[in-house]
């Protein structure tokens, strides 16, 4: 076997934004059902936070490859 | 204890796919472009052409049920992706997108159509020239909507932002739409064309494998056959998504180039 | 109007990606110059940063 730890580790911290990505569009999708007239006011909520879980996704890709 | 130890010798012979299954020979062997990949994207050519005209020849109100499919695709993108998406000017696009989810979708079914069973988009280049057409046509489009002066402009400088924060903005913005954007609209669909066809590759080639070890691995490889089946399906619905990412990503990077302001 | 959902995910994506690579990229090429550790951990927060300012920007803002 060869390769590199680095992308298990990535693996790992991966599944963190993950799950964070599924519940903030659950939480979304499911406000927006039960109220469509509120989505304007959700929209920029959801993003904002998926924006923030994404870039520590991308912090984790970024570091496999430099560190 | 004898069996563990077979087990790992066994696992010995196992070679597991790798890129190298990617890799195939040509077809014909005196000339190096005529490989699968190559053969098959020809082939998708054709059976594209030939599913229009057969859909389109015999046109009728009543229509056949191949007049019905293909009319079924056509509103697909000309309404859904193209008219909710892009607005009142959306009739020139719709060609061109219409051309590239057909030949997108047709190509990455060839990864589950028996016998053929190679998308030809896990090979990264084909991703890579659609990126680049659309990347023309989006750019091209902007320039010609709203001078090059106005439309660069637009790019860099967003309204309502404190000078000092251009320096951190505007390489983000330039980036973005120059790099960024060609980039990961190709590898998406690469990646997961490749990725797809490894997993299937897996578990096929994993359960043969398991089939001609002792006795009680081959009571385990029909498990392997049928998650590899399962995944069979499974990937109908990823390539079927993954046509319809990359037409509707288009149609909004037109939309965008097309709007005055963002 | 509704910004459409998926595309303003993979923008998202995009901005962030660019972010980090842009600035990141930068703090690398300075460390590899000045021969220091701490210029690519500064280049991706700031990267970072700017992009979700960015994205606060287009999609946050009423």
């Amino acid at each position: 076997m060869k390769g590199t730890l680095n992308l298990v580790g990535y693996g790992l911290s991966a599944i963190g934004p993950a799950i964070a990505t599924g519940m903030i569009f659950a939480a979304y999708i499911s406000g927006v059902a039960r109220q469509p007239e509120a989505r304007s006011v959700l929209q920029p909520i959801a993003f904002l936070g998926f924006a923030l879980a994404e870039a520590l996704a991308l912090f984790g890709l970024v570091l496999a490859f430099v560190l | 204890m004898r069996s563990l130890h077979l087990l790992r010798m066994e696992g010995a012979g196992f070679v597991p796919p790798s890129t190298n299954d990617f890799n195939l020979p040509p077809v014909f062997s005196n000339n190096p472009y005529t490989t699968k990949p190559v053969l098959l994207v020809f082939l998708s050519v054709i059976v594209v052409s030939i599913f229009f005209i057969m859909a389109s020849r015999k046109a009728a109100i009543v229509p056949s049920r191949l007049q019905f499919a293909g009319e079924k695709i056509y509103e697909f993108v000309r309404n859904d992706v193209a008219r909710d998406n892009i607005g009142h000017e959306f009739m020139r696009f719709v060609p061109y997108l219409f051309t590239l989810f057909t030949f997108v979708l047709t190509n990455n079914i060839f990864g589950i159509v028996p016998l053929l069973q190679f998308p030809a988009m896990s090979h990264v280049s084909f991703p890579y020239v659609l990126a680049i057409f659309t990347f023309i046509v989006f750019h091209y489009v902007g320039i010609r909507k709203q001078g090059i002066g106005k439309y660069l402009k637009d790019i860099m400088f967003m309204p309502g932002v404190p000078k000092a924060a251009y320096i951190l903005l505007t390489p983000l913005e330039l980036a973005t739409f120059f790099i960024v954007r060609p980039l990961t609209l190709s590898l998406r669909l690469f990646a997961n064309m490749f990725a797809g066809h490894l997993l299937l590759l897996v578990f096929i080639l994993g359960g043969d494998h398991l089939l001609k070890g002792v006795i009680g691995l081959k009571l385990i490889s029909p498990f392997a056959f049928a998650f590899g089946i399962g995944l069979t399906f499974f990937e109908f619905m990823v390539q079927c998504l993954q046509a319809y990412i990359f037409t509707l990503l288009t149609a909004l990077y037109i939309a965008g180039a097309l709007a005055d302001e963002h | 109007m509704a910004v459409k959902d998926e595309g303003a995910a993979w923008s998202i994506f995009g901005y962030l990606l660019s972010g980090l690579l842009f600035w990141g990229g930068a703090g690398w090429l300075m460390d590899h110059w000045l021969k220091t550790h701490f210029f690519l951990l500064g280049g991706l927060v700031l990267g970072a940063g700017a992009a979700i300012y960015l994205v606060w920007l287009r999609f946050g803002r009423e």
